[in-house]
Order: C-alpha cells, then structure tokens, then sequence
C-alpha cells in the first residue's frame, strides 16, 4: 500500500471530522486508525514528551505494548488546521496513586478517620520506600488530601525522585496565602511541580469513633454494628460518612479536577487514603460496590495508572510484587 | 526529720495563697523554692520522661532537668486544695520551651530565596529533624506551634517520632466549620494523650516579596549587589512588596505574646518549630536583644534551643545534648565582643 492512498484514506476520513457531534467524531477517529493500522507496521517511536500538542489538530497515534503501531504522514500535518476538526489527540499520562503508610492511631489501633494524625517511624520509612519505586516515574502535578499523612508521604515519597523539580504547596485560603506564595521567577516556576491539597482526597469521616479504639467501640456498640459501619457500603457510623458518601465527594473531585490534567497530558500523582482511594478505583475500574468493599489497597506501595484516550489501564505496582499483592481482593 | 518542718513549710505558704496578689504569691513561691533547694537534696523522683509525671489539671512544681539549670524538688503532697481558686494567677512553675529551625529545603539546596513559598525538605532537611527529635526525646512537650508551611510542619512531626513519650501531635483545623467538626475526636482518654498542634501563618520565614524564586546570583545581577545586601541583612529595610526583619518581627512576637506565652504561663510545655528569621525575631524578645544583635543573630538549622519558662522570664539553657551554646546561636566575633563589653558595664 502506498503512502499516496493513505494520504487520501487519511485525508478523507478527516474531512468529514467537521461535525460537533462526538458520537460523530468518535466513530470516525477509530475508523481513521483502524485504516492506518492494517496499512503499516511502521514503527514510530513517540515519547509522551510533547506528544500532545493540542494546537494543532493532527492526528497522533502512541506506541504501547498493547496497541498497534501506526504511522503519522508528516506531510499531513501542513493540510491540517485546528478548524478542521476539534479531534483531542491520543495522550498517554501516568497516574501514581500512593496510600500512606502507618500513622501513630494506627498504632495504637484507634479509629482516625479525618484527625489529622501523622506518620510514625515505619509510615516514614514506607513512604520514602515508595518513593525509590516511583522515582522515574514523571511527575507534573500532586494531589493531596488535607491531612498532614497525606501530604508528608507525598514529600518523602519526591525526596528521591530523580527528576529533580521541585515540589511547591499551593496555598490559596486567603487572598494573603496565596499574595505570600508566591514566585517570581519563570525559569523556577517551570522546575517547580504545584502541589494541591484538597479535603475531597481526606480519608472517610468516621463521625463519632473517630478517637476510639476498636475493642471499646465494639464494647459500645456491639460487634455487629461496628462490623457494619466499618464495611458496608452505604451505612455511616453515627454522625460520619458512608463508604458511599466518601465515594461521592472524592470522586466529583477526581472528575472535576484531576482527569483534565491527565487529559491535558499532565503526569499526576495522587497521595491520600484507604478509603478515598479505594473510592477512586471504583471508578478508574468500574467496580460495583460490592467489589469495592473487598478491595484493600496496600499500604505506601505505589500503582500506576496509564491514562490513555479517556481511558484508565491499570499497571499495577512499579518495581513492586505482582498486582495481586497490591490489588488484593480478599477471599469473600 | 525535716520532711515534718518542710510538709509544714510548703502548707504554709500554700495556705498563702489565698491572697489573690500576684506579686505577694510570687515572692513566696520564689521563696519555697529557694528553701527547698537549699535545705534539701530531697528528689521525688519526677523525671521529665515518667508517664503521667505532667498533667496539665495538676498544680505541680515541674522539674526540667537541663544540663546548666538547679533542681527542684515537688512535693506531691502540696497540690490538693489550689486547684479552682487562684485560677488567674499566675504558678511558680516551669515550662520548657523547645525552639526548632527547619532544616535544609529543596530551594536552600538550589541557593534560591525563599520565603514563604512552600518548598518542602530535602533527604538532609528530613534527617536533620529526627536528629533534633532525638536531642528533645526527653523534654516533655504539651504544645506544638508551627507556621503554615510544610518544612516545618514535617520538622516537627519528624521530631515527634523520636520522642519518648508516647503522646500523639495531632494537627489543628480550623480553616472552616466542617474542617473543626470532621477532626473531633470522641474519646476523653485519647484527647488526654494528645498534642495540640497549632499552625499559623504568623510564624511564617519572612516574606521575600519579589525575591522569592530569583537565585542569588540572578538577584545580586538584577539589583546589584549592595541592594541585595541591604534587603538580606538589614533590620527595617524590605525586598520589593516583602518584609523586612522588623516587620516579620512584629507579627511573629505578637503571635508570641499573645498566643504562645499564656500557654507557658499555665505550665505547659512548648515546641516551636519555624523559620529562620520568625525565630530570631522571637528569640530578640526573650533575650531581649538589640535589632543590631539580631541581625547578627544565626540559629543553626535542626538543632533545638531550649528556654525555661519561670515567674515570667525566660531562661536561656542552649541546646539539649548538644555543642556549647556558641555553636547554636553564634555572635559573629565583632559582636561577641559587643555583647561582652556590654555585659561588663553592667556588672
């Protein structure tokens, strides 16, 4: 097949992406690979370094292990203008996301919640731990939950990142805050990786036993209730949150937040809790709340996420056991 | 013997203490400490690292066993009957009160001025804090203030991880309603084993203004080189939309004053962990320096400096387990000589 007629297939297919319709859009656009990836086998090496250049509206095609290699025409990127058609280009960003280690109530076996408790000796070694497994892993933007546990394991996480940007919290809760913070140099804003730190990532409320230990709270409520609270996936301890309701509020965050700069093509780290990352899975994977109940997330152990055209491949734990030991399921 | 004599003599005095005069009770706290001193080498046993040893509901004489300071004795029969009275009034207690720097940040690293932009520690400013931790693991702490960033944040709560008692630091919220009612906790006996953290902006490093980010070198170019000077190490002259000491001073011994020393007053134990120029603003209002003292001032980053609270003064005991009190808190020798020649005079 000669590069001639996929000029024309190419050509074709595009001039017909003039339609706002993204059901419209969508079809073409995988029709549009499919032809260019029976066609060749050329093997173009793209790095997601400036990959996604979403001026112009070429068509990009990335190389993974799992999708067919496919060939951009150079010469179609002259022909091609952002009026054409409003295509997104296939981007790949990585998504870490780090629970946080041992906490001092973890200790001492009391219901935390969203105290704002930190790490002990070992949650700082699992967070720095953590760290060497994702040290070249790239890194754009961090997220965080309000919680200095959250936060810490994040910063000893990127005391052994290789790249060597810098991490800088943002602060925006006062007009003050945010005049305080701020840089004044270009050349360092662009070595500098913004950390944001949100309460929607906190671990879930745990309203009322928030303090307690477990042996007292199923002293005062009895086994049952307490078993129920803790894993069901709707019933909230008295004035706390559901599994549910933790979901929720976590979740809207990630959609609203975090998936555009993925989509952007942005590197993202996440580092928050069991609960709301838990949350956060349910989605990436669609899992039912059933699932979601039985998913334990280990603690300080990275997984990466791929994010690539909208959708979410789980890698498992870089440098890690294998997926199981990261992802595991229990036995029920 | 004279445990009778000495029972009576400290019943004595407490039944002084119905007087509501502040001074007259201070006079004769100082004096029952004096005579028990002196008369007895009488040691109770209250070591700084026994549990239960320092509870705030208790009118105890806390004893703080600092290299350079005297020991007092308590006696625990002299607690009972104080309790609810005299509650204004002011104890004849000690309080430690625990200074920490912050170690080395990402930006120190890259010789970037940084102010109050956010930058977290480095892998050395991480291991400066436990270092510090260790030297404090005895020292009791009820209260920790920070400012608002993450380097000494994370410098105290590393320093809280080697510390013997096993309190737990839990951090503050109060930034909105739901951020107070979500962090409640609900047990008595765990409020009991807890360490009020408290973050303010107050105790902020100074802010740099236009500075913040420029390298040095960039800066001197920029500014030139006298300029740069003038902003780094002069008391009242501010960067470009920043602070100078003197401001950073104002707002950070306010805070002090108002927050952190009624704390002291009532007996409770505090760690600071800040910034360079927040602590030295602070500590010109202990040792009550000059701004030209202060200027000349160096805090070494991750090693503690110790005060003791007492009867309203503050004494300065060094650095726990550490150098000679001139390597933490260094005179440059024109100053030195200064501070000598001015203590001379007065003596």
């Amino acid at each position: 097949m000669d590069a001639g007629t996929l000029h024309n297939q190419i050509g074709a297919v595009q001039l017909h992406i003039c339609s706002n319709d993204s059901g419209f859009l969508r079809k073409f656009r995988n029709s549009s690979l499919q032809c260019i990836s029976k066609g060749f086998a050329l093997d173009v090496k793209l790095l997601s370094k400036g990959i996604c250049n979403s001026k112009h509206g070429k068509v990009r095609v990335t190389y993974t292990s799992l999708c067919h290699a496919s060939v951009v025409d150079p010469a179609l990127r002259t022909s091609l203008s952002a009026n054409d058609y409003n295509q997104k280009p296939s981007i790949e960003s990585s998504l870490i996301l780090i629970r946080h280690g041992e906490s001092l109530w973890n200790e001492k076996n009391l219901f935390t919640g969203c105290v704002d408790v930190p790490l002990t000796k070992r949650g700082i070694e699992e967070a720095i731990e953590a760290g060497k497994r994702i040290s070249n892993i790239p890194v754009d933007i961090i997220y965080t939950s309000a919680l200095i546990r959250a936060q810490m394991t994040a910063m000893l996480a990127m005391t052994q990142h290789r790249r060597k940007k810098v991490p800088i919290i943002t602060h925006d809760e006062s007009e003050q805050a945010k005049a305080w913070s701020q840089i004044f140099s270009d050349e360092t804003n662009k070595q500098s990786i913004p950390v944001i730190t949100a309460w929607q990532l906190n671990e879930r409320m745990y309203g009322e036993l928030q303090g307690l230990n477990k042996k007292e709270t199923a002293e005062r409520y009895g086994k049952e209730k307490v078993h129920d609270w803790r894993r069901s996936y709707d019933i909230p301890p008295p004035n706390g949150e559901s599994l549910e309701m933790c979901s929720q509020r976590a979740v809207a965050y990630f959609r609203e937040k975090i998936e555009p700069q993925l989509q952007s093509g942005k590197n993202v780290m996440v580092a928050a809790h069991g609960n709301s990352l838990r949350s956060i899975i349910m989605y990436l994977d669609k899992l039912t709340s059933q699932e979601v109940i039985n998913l334990e997330l280990s603690t300080g152990v990275p997984l990466l996420y791929i994010y690539k055209d909208t959708k979410f491949i789980k890698r498992g734990s870089p440098v890690g056991p294998t997926e199981a030991g990261v992802y595991a399921y229990t036995k029920g | 013997m004279a445990s009778a004599v000495f029972h009576q003599t400290i019943g004595n005095l407490l039944s002084q203490q119905h007087l509501h005069n502040s001074g007259f009770h201070q006079e004769f706290g100082n004096v029952s400490v004096n005579l028990i001193s002196k008369g007895f080498k009488v040691y109770t046993g209250l070591s700084i690292s026994r549990k239960g040893g320092y509870s705030s509901g208790k009118r105890n004489f806390s004893v703080v066993q600092g290299s350079a300071s005297q020991t007092s004795v308590v006696d625990p029969l002299s607690t009972p009957s104080n309790d609810s009275k005299n509650g204004f009034q002011k104890k004849s207690s000690e309080a430690a009160l625990i200074l920490i720097r912050h170690g080395e940040s990402l930006w120190n690293e890259k010789n970037l001025f940084t102010g109050c932009v956010d930058v977290p520690l480095t892998k050395k400013g991480v291991e400066e804090a436990i270092e510090a931790g260790k030297r404090i693991s005895n020292i009791p702490v009820d209260m920790i203030y920070t400012s608002s960033l993450i380097r000494a944040q994370m410098t105290a709560m590393l320093a809280m991880t080697q510390h013997r008692r096993r309190k737990v630091p839990i951090i503050m919220h109060n930034e909105s309603e739901q951020a107070r009612a979500w962090s409640q906790i609900f047990s008595e006996d765990t409020m009991r084993q807890s360490i009020p953290v408290i973050t303010a902006w107050q105790l902020n490093e100074r802010m740099y203004g236009e500075l913040q980010g420029l390298n040095k070198q960039e800066t001197a170019d920029r500014f030139g080189k006298e300029k740069v000077h003038e902003w780094r190490r002069s008391y009242d002259i501010p960067p470009p939309n920043g602070e100078s000491l003197e401001m950073c001073a104002e707002r950070a011994v306010a805070y002090f004053k108002d927050q952190i020393e009624p704390q002291l007053c009532s007996g409770k134990h505090v760690m600071i962990a800040a910034h360079g120029n927040s602590l030295r603003s602070i500590i010109m209002y202990l040792d009550k320096l000059t701004s030209q003292e202060v200027i000349s001032l160096e805090l070494s980053t991750g090693i503690p400096m110790l005060y003791i609270f007492k009867e309203g003064r503050f004494i300065r005991k060094g650095s726990p387990a550490g150098p000679t009190e001139a390597g933490v808190y260094a005179y440059t020798r024109r100053l030195a000589q200064y501070r000598q020649k001015l203590d001379e005079m007065l003596h």
